[in-house]
C-alpha cells in the first residue's frame, strides 16, 4: 500500500519537514540537524525502494490526483530517473550528515532558516529529476533555483554578489525554458512529455518546434554552466559556504544534464535531435571547449574551492559531448559519468570543505602540512582525486573508458584528445596539492624543528565519515560497474 | 501585412522581453537589472496569456448560469483556453518570488558596501 | 557590456520573429492549444469538479500539484528572505 505511493514520498517528505523545521527550530534549535537527516533518510528510503521496483517492474506511472495524464500531472520513473533519484537523495544525505559542524562555525547564527533552505533545496532536484510534465519541470525548477540563490549568498565577502549574477543568468535561463514550453503548447496544446511526443514527429519541419528546441537547450545549457556560459558558476561555488557548496556544486550541473537528456530524446526523439538538427555537433563542440577551457583554467587557479569549479565545468563538457557524440557507447558513458561525477564532485568539496573548516582559508597555499594533519582526510582525497584522473579501480575511470570507446567508434579524435590532455591536467592539478600539503618548502626554517611541531588534527568524525563514505562509494561504483550498466544504465540509453 | 496583423501580439511580446533582456545584460546598476528581469518576465506572461485568446464569441472561462446547469451541451469554442491562465498564475508567482529574493540580495550588497552599482560592489571586494 | 547586449537581445529576438512565423493566428479558435487538452476541461469541468470557474478547477483540482509548488516557491522565497535579511544579535553572542 504504501509502496505504491513511494515515487510521491520521495519528493513530499523533505518539502513537508522544510515547513516544519522552521517550526522545530524556534522551539529547539538543536532538533533541526537530526530532523533534515530522518527526513532525507526516509527519502532516500522511498528512492531506494522505487529504484528496486523499476528494475524488476519497468516504468512507473504516478498519477497525482488520479488524473489521467495529458489532463493531470504525472510523475514517470524510468531507469535513468530512478538512478537519479538516488543519486541526488543518497548524496544530499550525506551532505546533511556532514554539515553541522561546518555550519556551527561558518553561520552560526542562521542554522534553522539554512536547514530549511537545504531541505527545499532538494526537494526541488528531486521534483525536477522524477516529474514527467514540462511545466511541473519549471515550478521545481524554481524551487531549487530560488533556495540555490539563498544559500550561496550567505558566503564570505562577495558572495552576493556571485549569488547576485547566479540569479539574473538562472532566471534567464529558467525563463528561455519556460518560453520553449509556451513554442510547444502553443503548436501542440500538450505539457505532458510522453504525450508530447506522441504529437511532436508530425510537426518536426515547423519553425516553432526549431524555436522551442533552441530555447529549451540554451536555457538548460545556461543552467549546467557549460562552456560559453559558464560565467557564474565559479564565483558562486567557491564564494559559497562548504555546505552549500558540496550539496549544489555536485547536484545542480548534473541535474540540467538529465533534464537536457530527457528533453533531447523523450520529448524529442532521437531521430529528431541527431539527424534533422546539427545540435549534436554544436554540442559536442561546446563539449570539447568546456574541457579545454575548464582544464587551463583551473591550472591558473591559486584557490582550491575554485579549481574545483572549473574541474566542475570540464566534466560537464565530459558529459555533453558524450552525449554530443550520439552513438550508444558514448551516451551509455554520459550517463555513467553523470552518476560518477555527482560521487567525485561530492567528494572534492567535501574534502575542501574540511579543509576550510579546519584552515579557515581555501587558498593552496595555506594547505602545508594537511597530509601529516589529517592523514585520513587527504587518504579519501587521494582516492577522489584518482578517480577524477580516471585512473582504473576508481569509476572515473569507466565512465572516461566508454566516452573515449564511442568517440573512437564515432571517428572523433579531437573529443579522444581533449578527453586525454583533461586527464593530464587533473593529474598535474591534484599533484600540486599533495605537493603543497606533503612537502616542506617554508625558506624561513629547516625542516626539522617544523616536522616536530605538526601533530595530528584531524577533521571531526561527523564530516570524516561522509567523505569516507564517498571515497568507499567511488570504489564500489568502480568495481561493480558491470553490473550497473547491465541493471541499470543499459535501459536508461536511449534507442537510436 | 496581413502577417504582422494576423500575430501582432506575439511582435509586441518578443519587443517587451527584448526590452527586459537587454537591461538584465547591459545595465550597471542592480535594481534596474532587477527591473529588467521582471519586464522580462511578464512579457513571457502577455505571451502565455495570448496564446489563450480565442476570436469569435469566446468569453472568460467561467461558466454560465445555464451551461454549468446542463441546458445545452457546451462547446469548446465558447470559452477561452483555462490551461494558459493557471500555468501563469504560477508563473507571476514564481516571478514575485524571484523578484523579492533578488531584492533581498541587493539590500544584503547595499548594507555591506553602500552602493548599487556593479563595478563599485566588484571594486570593494578587491 | 552596452554593445555585447544589444547584439545578444537582437539576435534572440529576431530568432523568435523567425519563430513565430509558423505560429498559429493570434486568437484563432481552432489553434492545436485550443484544440488538444483544454477542451475537456471546459466541457467536463462542471461534472467532474462541480466548479463553474474552470481556471479555478484547473489549478486547484486537474493540475492542483503545481499550485502546491507555487506555494512552495512563496516559501521559498520568504524563507530565502529571513535567511538573507535577519539582523545578527550581537549582544547575545558578547553575552555567549
Amino acid at each position: 500500500m504504501i509502496l505504491e505511493q513511494a515515487p510521491i514520498l520521495i519528493v513530499v517528505i523533505p518539502l513537508m519537514s522544510a515547513i516544519v523545521t522552521p517550526l522545530l527550530g524556534w522551539w529547539k534549535r538543536d532538533l533541526c540537524y537530526p530532523w533534515v537527516i530522518l527526513s532525507l533518510l526516509f527519502s532516500t528510503l522511498c528512492s531506494v525502494i522505487v529504484l528496486n521496483t523499476v528494475m524488476h517492474d519497468g516504468v512507473i506511472h504516478y498519477y497525482l490526483g488520479g488524473w489521467l495524464p495529458p489532463w493531470g500531472i504525472e510523475y514517470v520513473v524510468d531507469h535513468l530517473n530512478a538512478m537519479m533519484l538516488v543519486l541526488v537523495s543518497g548524496s544530499s544525505l550525506l551532505v546533511a550528515v556532514y554539515s553541522r559542524k561546518s555550519l556551527e562555525t561558518e553561520l552560526p547564527d542562521r542554522i534553522v532558516y539554512f536547514y530549511t533552505l537545504f531541505l527545499l533545496q532538494v526537494t526541488g532536484f528531486l521534483g525536477i529529476v522524477i516529474t514527467g510534465d514540462l511545466f511541473n519541470l519549471f515550478v521545481f525548477l524554481e524551487i531549487a533555483a530560488l533556495s540555490g540563490y539563498a544559500l550561496i549568498a550567505t558566503g564570505e565577502d562577495g558572495a552576493p554578489l556571485a549569488s547576485f549574477r547566479y540569479l539574473i543568468l538562472g532566471t534567464v535561463g529558467a525563463c528561455f525554458y519556460l518560453l520553449g514550453v509556451g513554442y510547444l503548447y502553443m503548436i501542440t496544446g500538450s505539457l505532458n512529455m510522453a504525450d508530447l511526443a506522441e504529437i511532436l514527429p508530425g510537426l518536426y519541419d515547423s519553425k516553432v518546434v526549431l524555436v522551442a528546441f533552441s530555447f529549451f537547450m540554451v536555457g538548460i545549457a545556461l543552467k549546467m554552466a557549460l562552456f560559453p556560459l559558464h560565467m557564474w558558476l565559479p564565483d558562486a561555488y567557491t564564494k559559497a559556504p562548504s555546505v552549500a557548496s558540496a550539496l549544489i556544486a555536485p547536484l545542480m550541473t548534473k541535474i540540467a544534464v538529465y533534464v537536457m537528456i530527457r528533453i533531447m530524446f523523450t520529448v524529442f526523439r532521437p531521430y529528431f535531435s541527431i539527424e534533422l538538427l546539427p545540435v549534436t555537433k554544436i554540442m559536442l563542440y561546446a563539449g570539447i571547449m568546456a574541457i579545454f577551457v575548464g582544464a587551463v583554467m583551473a591550472l591558473a587557479q591559486k584557490d582550491f574551492k575554485r579549481m574545483l569549479c572549473y574541474v566542475v565545468i570540464a566534466e560537464v563538457g565530459y558529459m555533453v559531448g558524450g552525449v554530443g557524440i550520439a552513438n550508444a557507447v558514448a551516451i551509455k558513458g554520459a550517463i555513467l559519468h553523470i552518476m560518477n561525477d555527482v560521487v567525485m564532485t561530492l567528494g572534492l568539496f567535501a574534502v575542501a570543505g574540511i579543509l576550510t573548516y579546519k584552515m579557515k582559508n581555501h587558498e593552496i597555499v595555506a594547505f602545508k602540512h594537511i597530509f601529516k594533519k589529517m592523514p585520513f582526510t587527504m587518504a579519501a582525497f587521494l582516492v577522489v582525486a584518482l578517480s577524477v584522473i580516471g585512473v582504473p579501480p576508481t569509476c572515473g575511470f569507466f565512465s572516461k573508458w566508454y566516452l573515449i570507446q564511442g568517440s573512437v567508434m564515432a571517428g572523433n579524435w579531437t573529443f579522444v584528445v581533449a578527453l586525454l590532455f583533461s586527464s593530464l591536467v587533473n593529474i598535474v592539478l591534484f599533484f600540486r596539492i599533495i605537493e603543497t600539503g606533503y612537502y616542506d618548502f617554508d625558506p624561513a626554517g629547516s625542516e626539522h624543528t617544523h616536522e616536530e611541531n605538526i601533530v595530528v588534527n584531524e577533521a571531526p568524525l561527523s564530516m570524516l565519515i561522509p567523505t569516507f563514505v564517498v571515497a568507499v562509494a567511488i570504489i564500489l561504483i568502480g568495481l561493480y560497474n558491470q553490473s550497473i550498466l547491465i541493471n541499470i544504465i543499459q535501459f536508461a540509453v536511449p534507442k537510436l | 501585412m496581413d502577417f504582422i496583423i494576423a500575430k501582432y501580439n506575439y511582435w509586441i511580446y518578443i519587443i517587451l522581453m527584448m526590452i527586459g533582456f537587454y537591461a538584465m545584460i547591459a545595465k550597471n546598476n542592480l535594481i534596474k537589472k532587477i527591473i529588467g528581469m521582471n519586464i522580462f518576465q511578464t512579457a513571457i506572461i502577455l505571451f502565455f496569456v495570448s496564446i489563450a485568446y480565442k476570436k469569435g464569441d469566446a468569453t472568460l472561462p467561467i461558466l454560465t448560469y445555464a451551461d454549468a446547469h446542463g441546458a445545452h451541451a457546451i462547446r469548446a469554442a465558447q470559452y477561452m483556453n483555462p490551461l494558459p491562465h493557471v500555468l501563469m498564475l504560477t508563473a507571476i508567482v514564481v516571478s514575485i518570488a524571484t523578484l523579492g529574493v533578488a531584492l533581498a540580495i541587493a539590500i544584503m550588497m547595499y548594507k555591506k558596501y553602500h552602493t548599487l552599482e556593479e563595478d563599485e560592489i566588484l571594486k570593494a571586494i578587491k | 557590456m552596452k554593445t555585447v547586449g544589444l547584439i545578444v537581445s537582437m539576435i534572440v529576438g529576431a530568432f523568435l520573429i523567425y519563430g513565430t512565423m509558423d505560429m498559429p493566428d493570434w486568437g484563432d479558435p481552432n489553434s492545436p492549444a485550443s484544440l488538444h487538452v483544454s477542451p475537456r476541461y471546459i466541457m467536463n469541468t462542471e461534472t467532474e469538479t462541480a466548479t463553474p470557474n474552470i481556471v479555478t478547477a484547473v489549478l486547484a483540482d486537474y493540475r492542483g500539484y503545481d499550485t502546491l509548488g507555487e506555494t512552495v516557491v512563496i516559501f521559498t522565497a520568504g524563507m530565502a528572505c529571513v535567511l538573507l535579511l535577519r539582523r545578527r544579535n550581537k549582544f547575545k553572542k558578547n553575552r555567549g
